[in-house]
């Protein structure tokens, strides 16, 4: 198959100087953006005790730890400022991301020491869930780094109980160990209760010489009060038994190597446990990248910073998408799935790291007269039509056929509406494309290049996609809302409007309240607000969204559960005639 | 669509003129924004030369294929 896949069609041109120089202030606008979210991520970077109380302990930070674990230049961070219960912490207390350790990926995610010495707060079970999520959809390892002091007890309601608590963590260890993907772990410091079983639940341990883990805590040093309630007699009783408390923490290095041998292996230093680390990830299944490569890896030929100029932040301007593929693309070069049918949509072939990936995404602009065929007004891109529509389905299910993985970008005002629209099956033929996306099963990632609209933002691989959505990127002109927020104000308000003007009432209550809703639809749908809430696993530069594509395409051709022989792939077959 | 004639692709409202007369274009360059279906959709020059002729005004209402502008 090497004709179809070395030498594929170019794609993209140069940015000219004067194209540069005319979308400068474009530049510097996504610049501001980028800025804020800097901000944000120092903020979480900096959450709890201060680095030197650490240092003074004699301890590393889960950033050391990862910094020191992971080959230097793959850290991808995911979930960076995710905090879906706005917890007073500002983070969930743990930090994640893709890296590659000793030369393989695997998904890497440790405790935040310094935020209450690594406790479970409100949200985290929740980061924790997307985390097993993407090692299972992706089959890498996942690789803990765990420093856990348990539940923090005055907010035991938000951590403890429920569906989707803390606890549900070690189910899904159990369901990733199912399924054959192995969970590594090393750990430090006091692991009592939760954090014992966070410790316990990989499939292998690597212990810090002071780490212990236990069923619960030696802190518990009296029960419950005898008399229902605290008063000044019982507090001195609690004094004086703490003071005398002295006990070692249970379940340390003498219990938990030189007895139950649950500790694998125990280390003087904190980075003997990190080199044990990559020890066994040298032992991790994987394939050797060469084996599933179809050409020599290459950049494009184009800037990723040149995207900076080329996606409008005005996101009612439109730009050419064809450029952003030039920029991501290896050698920017690609092979178009059905060019001339459904013009709204991109469908394709493309390299990225050498390892073949499909593409789906949004054109913009003008869409060419008469189309779409089925109605009297012209096509615009970023909305879609029928053809387009139909299109996205049968790239979906051949990628399925050939297993290929899938990369989305979305930039979309939704799915056409109208009579004409449902005539031409518009509301069948999107859930045909979740139809097609639940059968097909391929790992997939989407970037929401800038809006993510309606139903168009479920169906076009987006986070709804659980089963197979690895996870969902930002940049910094995301949007993300069910319908424009002057739109929607304009929905909740037209008859309102219509009663107040008809009673011979002032009219501008109604009309703050239209600008206040589109504020609001604003503010809530900005990239700062979309990554906290976790509508996006993290927001990524322009330049950058290259790096993380090649991240997932190392992760999914690591150790992939199923294999398409290249010389039986029917997509390029079908793209060539 | 006459050579050295930059037309309107679709209707829509002129919201923006990039270029006078005299101004040299390339290929490529954006030369007039015109708003439709709630997006401002840039129109470019289909081929290089000097602007000889500014055929609408900003606010102009115009159909599609109409003429905006003359290249020479």
């Amino acid at each position: 198959m090497r004709p179809y896949f070395q030498n594929m069609a170019p794609i993209g041109k140069p940015l000219t100087e004067k194209q540069k120089e005319a979308n400068k202030e474009n530049a510097r606008q996504i610049k501001e953006v980028e800025k804020e979210i800097e901000a944000a991520i120092e903020e979480v970077k900096n959450a709890g005790l201060p680095l030197e109380v650490l240092k003074k302990r004699g301890q590393m930070s889960v950033w050391e730890r990862i910094d020191y674990l992971v080959d230097p230049g793959t850290w991808c961070p995911l979930h960076t400022l995710y905090n879906p219960r706005s917890n007073e912490e500002g983070t969930t207390g743990v930090v994640d991301g893709l890296a590659k350790i000793n030369g393989k990926w695997a998904v890497v995610i440790g405790f935040d020491n310094k935020v209450l010495a690594g406790a479970w707060i409100a949200g985290q079970a929740e980061n924790q869930l997307r985390v097993t999520d993407i090692a299972k959809r992706l089959r890498v390892p996942l690789v803990w780094l765990v420093n856990c002091s348990g539940v923090k007890l005055t907010e035991q309601q938000e951590v403890y109980p429920d569906r989707r608590g803390n606890g549900t963590t070690f189910f899904r260890h159990a369901e990733l160990e199912k399924l054959g993907i192995p969970i590594l772990a090393g750990i430090y410091g006091t692991n009592p209760a939760g954090g014992g079983y966070q410790a316990i639940s990989p499939t292998l341990l690597i212990a810090h010489k002071d780490a212990n883990m236990a069923v619960g805590g030696g802190g518990i040093v009296s029960g419950m009060s005898p008399k229902g309630s605290f008063d000044e007699e019982g507090a001195e009783q609690i004094i004086e038994a703490t003071r005398h408390f002295k006990q070692v923490p249970p379940g340390s290095v003498p219990i938990h190597y030189n007895e139950t041998g649950f500790f694998k292996e125990v280390y003087e230093t904190e980075t003997g446990v990190l080199d044990a680390l990559k020890k066994y990830m040298d032992m991790m299944p994987a394939y050797d990248p060469a084996f599933f490569r179809v050409d020599e890896p290459k950049e494009p030929k184009y800037p990723g910073e040149d995207l900076n100029y080329i996606v409008a932040f005005n996101q009612k301007r439109s730009y050419n998408f064809d450029e952003v593929l030039a920029r991501i693309f290896d050698n920017s070069e690609h092979m178009e799935f059905r060019p001339g049918y459904g013009p709204e949509v991109y469908t394709g072939l493309a390299k990225i790291d050498g390892f073949l990936l499909g593409f789906i995404g949004n054109r913009q602009g003008f869409l060419g007269k008469d189309y779409p065929e089925y109605a009297p007004y012209p096509g615009i891109g970023g909305k879609l039509y029928r053809q387009g529509l139909i299109k996205m389905n049968e790239f979906v299910t051949l990628c399925g056929r050939d297993r290929v993985p899938i990369v989305w970008f979305q930039d979309t005002t939704g799915i056409d509406v109208g009579d004409l629209a449902e005539k031409a099956e518009l509301l069948g033929l999107g859930q045909s494309l979740i139809y097609s996306i639940e059968q097909t099963d391929v790992p997939m990632m989407c970037v929401v290049l800038r809006k993510g609209t309606a139903a168009a933002h479920y169906i076009m691989g987006g986070p709804t996609a659980n089963n197979h959505n690895a996870f969902t990127l930002g940049t910094p002109t995301t949007e993300i809302y069910v319908m424009h927020g002057e739109t929607a104000a304009v929905a909740t308000f037209a008859r309102r409007l219509v009663k107040e003007k008809e009673a011979g009432r002032p009219l501008q209550p109604i009309i703050d309240k239209m600008n206040k809703l589109a504020q609001e639809y604003y503010e809530k749908s900005r990239p700062l607000y979309c990554a906290r809430r976790g509508f996006v696993d993290e927001i990524v530069s322009f330049p950058n969204l290259r790096k993380y594509i090649a991240a997932f395409a190392g992760c999914v051709y690591q150790n992939p559960k199923s294999i398409c022989p290249h010389n039986h792939m029917m997509i390029p077959r079908i793209i060539k005639g | 669509m006459a050579v050295g004639e930059v037309t309107a692709p679709m209707g829509g409202k002129v919201i923006d003129i990039k270029v006078k007369p005299g101004d040299t274009v390339n290929e490529g360059d954006e030369v007039v924004i015109i708003e439709a279906m709630k997006m401002e959709l840039p129109i470019v020059a289909n081929e290089s030369g000097t602007v000889k002729e500014v055929k609408c005004n900003v606010g102009d209402a115009v159909e599609a294929d109409a003429v905006l502008l003359v290249l020479e």
